[in-house]
């Protein structure tokens, strides 16, 4: 393993453990073995919807319609079901789909046409938002069906469902980026899109591939999360935006393209989660929680940037080797 | 008269490359005097010195007399010392007069830029120094290269320099724009102002400078007047002993088979009417002056840019719209770009990364990649390029440039392709890697590859290329082989119709 | 990757070295059709605009009366003010994401802080614009000293202000002299305050993009490279645009409170997006350089008129973001190919 070039990740999960070690300190309750359940099943939606943004991200963009593809796939969803178990058999494919086919249409503009990622995306949110909005005219929709409740908060041995759905996705993920030609080519679109194109990397599918699977997995997460909160609401989308976009950032990726990992997207969604739990055991405010993760995404990324770390460079004892760079 | 600029015993290193090892440099007021030296000579590095924009490890230089010792570019330029780079320092999305005169504009009582000032300076500035004419309120994004090229000029004087560094200045300017800045040049000489003059044409060096400095290998090695020198002279001072050793003996071991036929082959208006045959077993050299067609060629060759006209790789026609449709295994073709950092490497990845990228399907079974078996790819190509890096995992971006070329050909040797697409693959390399290469091509071209070879270097092309094909204005003006090819019978083809050097 | 296009004389002297270049002009019709493409980013909001205003003007009566100028001005202003700022980030080539975190801290402060002492509430609107000028640089200083992108730090900033908001004002509230609520009420020569403070506006935008920081922001964003070697200081620069910035998101802020008489720790994020919706549309382009805050006004008129012309239809108010996504997406791709093929004119 090349320290240097994980030092990123390694410092989003040192961070975390530093973070638990603390929480023990203030809150003794919160190591208990529940708290952390809950805690990791709370990290387990942010890790979902920021695995499809991991994904764009690396690959030089980004995707601004979390939001709305989560929700229209938890409004939807509820509506078509209407609590009923049956029809979630053709319903959740067919909203996967439907959200993987947005991602498809941003991945397209941003590849095709050339729109910058943040219009595009950003576009398409507030359409799908409108669209949303004037098919159920603003009303609360009927209660998740039973089905989906089950894998948001059901168990399976003690073991919350949704855990295990995480982490079958991480490792898919994991092996997507780290062990597959995908994985491979995202990486060098997200470091240049020229040099891509000139080694033959297939630039165009690449890239809208990243933006499907990033609609697939908002989509998956909303109807997650309707099975959480056992309803499906307007706005419920809404914090995923910030959310996902800093657990990539946390987890070390540069917004810029070409580095990060999956791996460290879960210790981003960990770190933020942990610290949304510690802070009311701490009688802070929810205004204390937005300055803290501002707070927390500085410190981070700038540890993960490269002014500090030629700063390191600079001291003779972490000195490391640093080549003409011609 | 007095010297005005002196240099001693400069060094600059960049990591382990010495740029400069003891450059001196001795100019005074009023003289145009050329500095003259080979690629990689130290010339670049030297004038970046004397412009602020990098500082020396060593030596000293006196400006009229006093230290000089540039922090940044702003206070060479407030020192009066002007340079016109080849890279360009304007801004696109500025107009011509407000590219000029940025940062130095003209400013009213309200801190706003008086126009009709800063457009009469302009006009006056154009007028003085007989400017071509260019409207001064175009967006500089609409102009063409040698046009940005003379407002950069335009820029540079509209500081009064006392010292105006001119490199490679007329390398984007047609047969007018060089008359003029030559005449530009000899006009401010003879009004008092130094100007440092960096070409490699001999014949307009000749014509306006009064001295002439040689650098090679990063140190001087040869200052003279310039009427008291010859050609010969010169072109030896520069070249020092010929390194004979560099170019690999060349054997003929070109088939019959054609492995890349062109017939009415052409790039919009940049290229026309090309019927070019590259035989397995060849090194088909590709010559002409800066912007005759040759980038387009290459380019089109591997799917970037639309083309006409039909290609035929290895007896079968082929359509090639993308360097997808080029890079197709033992049958494809493979490029090695002009462009190191922007087109042919991920500076930011690892040396393995860089290798393997064009060929990730060789080492993937049920879509799951095999470090293994990429290990193993990676260890023959390090071994048989013998590329310097300490493991097959530093960044690409930390090597030296020799080998980052190497790495290049590396991923595209790791593709199979058989025809492969050289584009000046030696530029800014050292001698050593250069020879390296030049042997490459000839063991590569031994086992039936085909290569099409573009050199900025005349002399590679003669000793390299077993024939070489001449573009002149887009088009295929000559091919050369045999005694025909030298550098001579090159330059005339390549510049029949234009200004001979 | 095109297919070849069709040789044409325009382009055989332009590109070659040959003789002619210099000497070679172009024709009448070929520079009236380059001078349109390169106008396209403006040209194409300015029809859209009035596109909408004559579909609005025949659903509707009194559309091109000063009434109507006055209203529609008013409920553009604050995104006018915020996306004035995020247009000097624009043209700079970054993003402003604190906007909205610094309008929330604005509105709370003014209704928290103002009272009733007219001279007390006039030092802490000037205390919030200096808040927004320091926020601003802060961010500058970040991104130039660390090399971070702009979009983390602003979106790190803006978390930041917002929490800040919320602990000072958890909820929407707070009170604002009646003094102060009147701004948007009074009239001068029939034009309500809103359309002199947009005048006023414009007049600071004809003046400061002929400064030499103006010229320098644009070229900064033009290109970054020979900016900085033409001896533009890059922490400057950041400090410079990001300070502004803040500085209309604090005036976008003290607008927000004529209107709404209350402050909001939330409001500020409903502006972010806009704003830079609002820039894109009037033909700013996200790779900075180009354009300017003409533009970006039509932007929001455009996107007031939907507000509008929606509520006349008489269909679902949840129709506006549907059609301003579809303007935003229209007017990207208009200005792109209009680019494209300017650049192939040209080539």
């Amino acid at each position: 393993m090349n320290i240097r070039r994980h030092r990123a990740i390694l410092l989003a999960y040192l961070g975390m453990i530093i973070l638990l070690l603390l929480t023990s300190v203030v809150a003794p309750g919160f190591l208990s073995a529940t708290h952390l359940r809950s805690t990791a099943v709370l990290a387990a939606f942010i890790g979902i919807v920021a695995l499809g943004q991991t994904f764009v991200i690396i690959g030089g963009g980004i995707d601004l319609s979390v939001p709305w593809v989560l929700n229209s796939a938890a409004v939807l969803m509820t509506l078509l079901a209407n609590s009923q178990d049956a029809p979630l058999l053709w319903i959740v494919p067919m909203l996967l789909a439907a959200g993987a086919l947005v991602g498809m249409i941003n991945g397209l503009g941003v590849a095709i046409f050339g729109v910058p990622p943040i219009i595009m995306t950003l576009a398409v949110n507030v359409i799908l938002q409108g669209g949303i909005l004037v098919y159920t005219g603003g009303a609360p929709t009927s209660t998740a069906p039973k089905a989906i409740q089950f894998l948001a908060v059901g168990r399976i041995a003690g073991f919350p469902v949704v855990l295990i759905l995480w982490i079958v996705l991480a490792a898919f993920a994991t092996i997507l980026l780290s062990k597959t030609a995908f994985g491979r080519h995202l990486y060098a679109v997200g470091t240049s899109a020229t040099v891509a194109e000139f080694s033959g990397v297939p630039t165009l599918r690449t890239t809208v591939l990243a933006y499907t699977l990033s609609g697939f997995t908002a989509a998956l997460a909303g109807m997650l999360l309707t099975g959480y909160t056992a309803q499906a609401y307007l706005g419920m989308g809404d914090p995923y935006l910030f959310t996902s976009i800093a657990a990539v950032a946390i987890g070390g990726a540069s917004i810029l393209g070409g580095t990060g990992h999956y791996i460290g997207t879960i210790a981003g969604a960990l770190v933020l989660t942990i610290l949304t739990g510690l802070l009311p055991a701490l009688n802070l405010s929810s205004g204390a929680l937005l300055i803290v993760y501002g707070v927390v995404i500085l410190v981070t990324v700038s540890l993960a940037s490269e002014a500090l770390s030629s700063l390191f460079a600079a001291l003779p004892r972490f000195g490391r080797q640093r080549g003409p760079a011609a | 008269m007095t010297e005005l600029l002196n240099a001693t015993a400069i060094t600059k290193r960049y990591g382990g490359i010495t740029a400069l090892s003891r450059a001196d440099f001795s100019a005074r007021a009023g003289e145009v005097h050329a500095l003259l030296g080979e690629n990689g000579a130290g010339k670049s590095t030297f004038i970046q010195i004397l412009a602020g924009a990098v500082r020396p490890d060593g030596g000293t230089v006196t400006l009229a007399g006093s230290p000089y010792r540039p922090r940044d570019p702003q206070e060479a330029q407030r020192s009066g010392i002007a340079p016109v780079f080849q890279e360009l320092s304007l801004v696109p999305d500025l107009t011509v007069e407000e590219n000029i005169w940025f940062r130095h504009e003209p400013l009213s009582a309200v801190r706003t830029v008086r126009a009709r000032a800063m457009r009469e300076a302009t006009l006056e500035l154009f007028a003085r120094h007989r400017f071509p004419s260019i409207r001064p309120d175009q967006e500089l994004r609409r102009l063409t290269l040698a046009e940005r090229q003379v407002i950069e000029i335009a820029k540079a004087l509209s500081r009064d320099p006392k010292v105006l560094i001119l490199d490679e200045a007329t390398s984007a300017l047609g047969p007018q724009e060089t008359e003029w800045l030559l005449g530009l040049a000899r006009g401010l000489a003879d009004a008092g102002s130094l100007v440092i003059y960096i070409s490699h044409r001999l014949g307009e060096v000749r014509e306006i400078a009064d001295r002439i400095t040689v650098f090679r290998n990063g140190a001087t090695v040869a200052a003279y007047d310039t009427q008291a020198v010859d050609d010969e002279t010169i072109i030896t001072d520069m070249l020092g002993r010929r390194m004979d050793r560099l170019y690999p003996e060349r054997k003929k071991t070109s088939t019959d088979t054609v492995a890349l036929g062109l017939r009415g082959f052409g790039v919009d208006h940049r290229l026309s009417d090309i019927d070019l045959d590259l035989r397995e077993g060849e090194v088909l050299g590709v010559a002409g002056m800066q912007g005759h067609g040759q980038r387009e060629l290459f380019q089109a060759l591997f799917g970037i840019g639309g083309s006409r006209g039909t290609v035929d790789v290895w007896g079968k026609p082929k359509t090639i719209r993308s360097p997808r449709q080029a890079l197709t295994g033992r049958d494809g073709l493979a490029l090695v770009p002009e462009d190191r950092r922007n087109h042919g490497l991920l500076l930011a990845k690892s040396v393995r990364e860089n290798l393997t990228l064009s060929v990730i399907q060789r080492f993937t079974r049920f879509g799951i990649t095999d470090p293994r078996r990429e290990g193993a790819l990676v260890d023959e190509m390090i071994a048989t390029l013998k590329i310097k890096t300490g493991t097959p995992e530093q960044l690409a971006g930390t090597l030296s440039g020799g080998n980052q070329q190497k790495v290049i050909f590396g991923k595209m040797l790791l593709t199979e392709a058989r025809i492969l697409l050289l584009y000046d693959p030696t530029r800014g390399i050292d001698v050593g890697t250069k020879g390296e290469i030049f042997q490459l091509m000839r063991d590569l071209a031994a086992k039936g590859y085909a290569i099409l070879f573009y050199s900025s270097d005349l002399a590679e092309l003669v000793h390299v290329a077993d024939r070489v094909a001449v573009l002149r204005n887009g088009r295929l003006a000559a091919i050369l082989e045999g005694e025909q090819n030298s550098e001579r019978q090159i330059l005339r083809a390549a510049m029949l119709e234009t200004r001979a050097a | 990757m095109s297919v070849a296009d069709p040789m044409s004389p325009l382009k055989m002297t332009v590109a070659t070295s040959s003789p002619s270049e210099l000497a070679h002009r172009p024709s009448r019709a070929a520079i009236w059709k380059s001078a349109l493409l390169d106008r396209a980013s403006l040209i194409i909001p300015c029809v859209m605009l009035i596109g909408l205003l004559l579909v609005y003007a025949s659903l509707r009566d009194g559309v091109f009366t000063l009434d109507e100028l006055n209203l529609d001005t008013a409920a553009a202003m604050t995104l006018i003010l915020a996306a004035t700022g995020q247009t000097i980030v624009l043209l700079r080539g970054g993003i402003d994401l604190s906007i909205g975190g610094m309008i929330s801290l604005g509105t709370v402060l003014a209704a928290t802080r103002f009272g009733t002492d007219p001279a007390q509430a006039a030092a802490w609107a000037f205390g919030i614009v200096a808040i927004g000028g320091l926020v601003g640089a802060l961010n500058g200083i970040l991104i130039t000293a660390l090399r971070l992108q702009p979009f983390l730090v602003t979106l790190a900033t803006w978390s930041i202000l917002s929490g800040t908001a919320m602990i000072i004002l958890p909820t929407d509230g707070g009170s604002l002299p009646s003094g102060w609520t009147m701004f948007g009420v009074s009239t001068k020569l029939g034009l309500s305050s809103s359309v002199w403070l947009l005048a006023v506006l414009l007049v600071f935008w004809i003046w400061f993009k002929r400064t030499r920081l103006g010229i320098a922001i644009r070229a900064t964003g033009s290109n970054e490279r020979s900016a900085f070697l033409s001896g533009v200081s890059p922490i400057g620069i950041n400090i410079a645009t990001y300070g502004l910035s803040g500085i209309f998101a604090a005036l976008a802020a003290l607008y927000l409170t004529t209107q709404t008489g209350a402050g909001s720790p939330t409001i500020g994020k409903d502006y972010i997006l806009p704003s830079v919706a609002a820039a894109v549309i009037g033909g700013i382009s996200l790779f900075g350089g180009r354009g300017g805050l003409v533009g970006t006004i039509i932007g929001a008129f455009i996107l007031t008129i939907i507000g509008n012309l929606v509520f006349v239809l008489e269909v679902s108010s949840y129709w506006q973001p549907i059609v301003s996504g579809i303007i935003l997406l229209v007017a990207v791709l208009a200005s792109s190919i209009a680019e494209k093929s300017a650049r192939r004119s040209l080539s």
